[in-house]
């Protein structure tokens, strides 16, 4: 267990791990002896490790849902719902800001300069960024486009969807928390019957 | 070369190496006839254009069509300049089954009068017509790693290279095909007899298939593992936009109470986070020598002795009216705030009411001025209100409390 002290404390702060996150802690969680290892030691802390469908992503769930948990899940889960719309307003935005044809994967690396830059000169965009920026989960106060990325950058790095691999360079890495979050929306979908298509229809086949 | 033919063979060099110097002469136009799809007649003299269409170069599909390179030329410039666009795959075997086959019987026939020289040219053409089977399909071959390689970067939207990954799949699936049309126990008994049939069309032939055959396997492996990424990132694209969509057009929609449920989804079990904290400990002995390092690497406490100032200064009190004036402005303002707080009963929050009531204090100051105003009530007044600090640790690693906002009420004494 010792060798696992960086990677335990990193889960028990909340943080998700995935492969670019920590491409090491990775690559040993995703072995079954480990997994179980360190759910023995996470027992007593009423904590175990989880992992979205496609393990992915891992981070710790509680072990036993006692009332004290459920709160805490009820309060997590009711952010989760509401980062939902600013979160994929987001990846829409970034995907049609850098003019890339799919959606942002784990790995995929954004250059805040060229998010501005192209953001800066295009007057729809600039309106959608103010609009986005001033929604609740990223609660930017400022009327400039460069705070206003930056403090959106800011947060989803808070968040745990971006990673910054140099502090003093603006470029950021998407990582794995990204499919956690689809695989949240793909099951509400599923759950709630929404009428919400992610398969191209017969006509766009034809 | 059998002397019969070198008549005709001499004619044919004189031709043809003509016409391929027509091609080098007019490389440019040609090329840009290449890129634009047709060509412009402008850039060639009336003598030059008529050689070029009388060399099978350049030829006009219709009256009304511009000229244009024919089919054939197109695909050797695709295939020297790896033009994925519009290079074209030749799954075409049983035609040079037959050729072969052909010429196997001319050989054996020219073998058999004794014909020596004939035999020789035949089986030249056959070794051609074998390395031409092979070729073929290491164009093929080498064309479908270049796509894949590529990720299919030669056509823009997803949608495109979706089309295409299917079309190079429905390629390979001819060209494998094609593998299976040949069949080695007809090629031995073809080359029954023969040491240099045999080592032509069994050994040589059978080598470079059955390689052919294994990239062509690993290539249509690799071809279905993108087009699933391919799908799976449309599939991304589109939920992420209908989801979006849809979020926009319900904001009051609230999913189930998933949190709740008997059978938990995994996915929302995220539990809180505990970040561990730790200090000191002196109980340890062996630790004793690296804490003593630890403490000794402490920035020492230098006491600043101050000089001796004459303590004239303090005798007289700087007054400047602006300031007072200012001053006492928010020291009213504070009193307002104050009897606020006492006519509504209520909790009231000194920077709700700094807001609305567009008071133009700095919110740090009018936050101190509550503190002091509070602090300069006498003891029973003190009482009947309760003062509450909104304040949080600096960060996680400091724990000094930073106050960000205060709320006060008034007590209401039940007496």
């Amino acid at each position: 267990m010792l060798q696992h002290g960086p990677l335990l404390e990193r889960l028990l702060a909340g943080d998700f791990i995935c492969q670019v996150s920590d491409e090491d802690a990775f690559r040993h969680l995703s072995n079954q002896q480990t997994q179980q290892d360190i759910n023995h030691y996470l027992r007593p802390l009423n904590r175990r490790l989880v992992s979205n469908d496609d393990n992915t992503v891992f981070f710790l769930g509680y072990f036993d849902l006692n009332k004290a948990a459920r709160e805490q899940l009820s309060s997590q889960f009711s952010l989760t719902v509401q980062s939902l719309l600013p979160l994929l307003e987001w990846l829409q935005l970034v995907q049609e800001t850098l003019g890339r044809d799919s959606a942002l994967t784990a790995g995929d690396t954004i250059k805040l300069q060229e998010f501005v830059l192209r953001t800066e000169d295009n007057q729809s965009l600039r309106q959608r960024l103010n609009q986005l920026a001033s929604d609740r989960f990223f609660n930017s106060q400022s009327e400039q486009l460069d705070n206003q990325v930056k403090l959106i950058f800011r947060r989803l790095k808070e968040h745990g969807y971006l990673l910054q691999p140099h502090h003093d360079r603006q470029y950021y890495v998407v990582t794995g928390k990204i499919d956690y979050l689809i695989d949240v929306i793909r099951f509400i979908r599923d759950e709630e019957h929404l009428p919400v298509d992610d398969t191209p229809s017969q006509e766009a086949l034809l | 070369m059998a002397p019969t033919d070198s008549g005709i063979a001499s004619n044919l060099f004189n031709i043809g190496s003509d016409r391929l110097a027509l091609l080098g002469k007019h490389h440019k136009a040609l090329m840009q006839g290449y890129l634009d799809g047709f060509i412009d007649e402008t850039a060639f003299s009336e003598s030059a254009l008529k050689k070029l269409i009388a060399a099978r170069i350049l030829w006009r599909p219709d009256e009304q069509q511009p000229l244009a390179l024919r089919p054939l030329v197109s695909e050797l410039i695709a295939s020297m300049v790896a033009d994925e666009n519009r290079r074209q795959i030749n799954a075409d075997v049983a035609e040079k089954l037959e050729q072969i086959r052909n010429r196997v019987q001319a050989y054996r026939d020219a073998q058999y009068k004794g014909d020596y020289s004939v035999a020789e040219l035949q089986l030249q053409r056959l070794t051609e017509h074998v390395h031409d089977l092979s070729g073929q399909f290491e164009e093929a071959i080498d064309s479908l790693w270049h796509r894949l390689n590529s990720d299919f970067g030669f056509v823009a939207s997803l949608d495109d290279k979706i089309r295409e990954n299917e079309r190079a799949q429905k390629q390979l699936r001819r060209l494998l095909d094609g593998l299976d049309l040949l069949d080695f126990n007809e090629l031995i008994e073809l080359s029954e007899g023969n040491n240099h049939l045999r080592k032509l069309l069994v050994s040589q032939l059978q080598n470079q298939l059955s390689s052919h055959h294994s990239s062509l396997l690993e290539v249509q492996k690799r071809l279905v593992e993108l087009l699933a990424k391919f799908r799976q990132q449309q599939a991304r694209s589109m939920l992420i936009a209908n989801m979006a969509a849809f979020l926009r057009q319900h904001p009051k929609y609230q999913p189930a109470d998933y949190p709740n449920r008997s059978e938990l989804p995994a996915l929302f079990n995220q539990a809180a986070s505990i970040v561990p904290q730790a200090a000191i400990a002196l109980d340890n002995a062996s630790d004793r020598q690296s804490l003593a390092e630890l403490v000794r690497a402490l920035p020492r406490y230098q006491p600043v002795t101050l000089p001796d100032t004459g303590s004239a200064s303090f005798s007289s009190v700087m007054v400047d009216d602006e300031i007072a004036a200012r001053q006492q402005a928010l020291k009213t303002d504070v009193e307002n705030f104050y009897l606020r707080v006492i006519d509504q009963g209520g909790k009231l929050s000194a920077l709700e009411y700094l807001e609305q009531q567009a008071l133009e204090w700095d919110s740090e100051i009018w936050l101190y001025q509550i503190i002091a105003e509070y602090q300069a009530l006498p003891q029973d007044e003190k009482q009947m209100f309760a003062i509450l600090r909104d304040e949080a640790p600096a960060s996680s690693m400091n724990q000094l409390l930073l106050i960000r906002d205060i709320s006060l009420s008034l007590i209401v004494k039940a007496a």
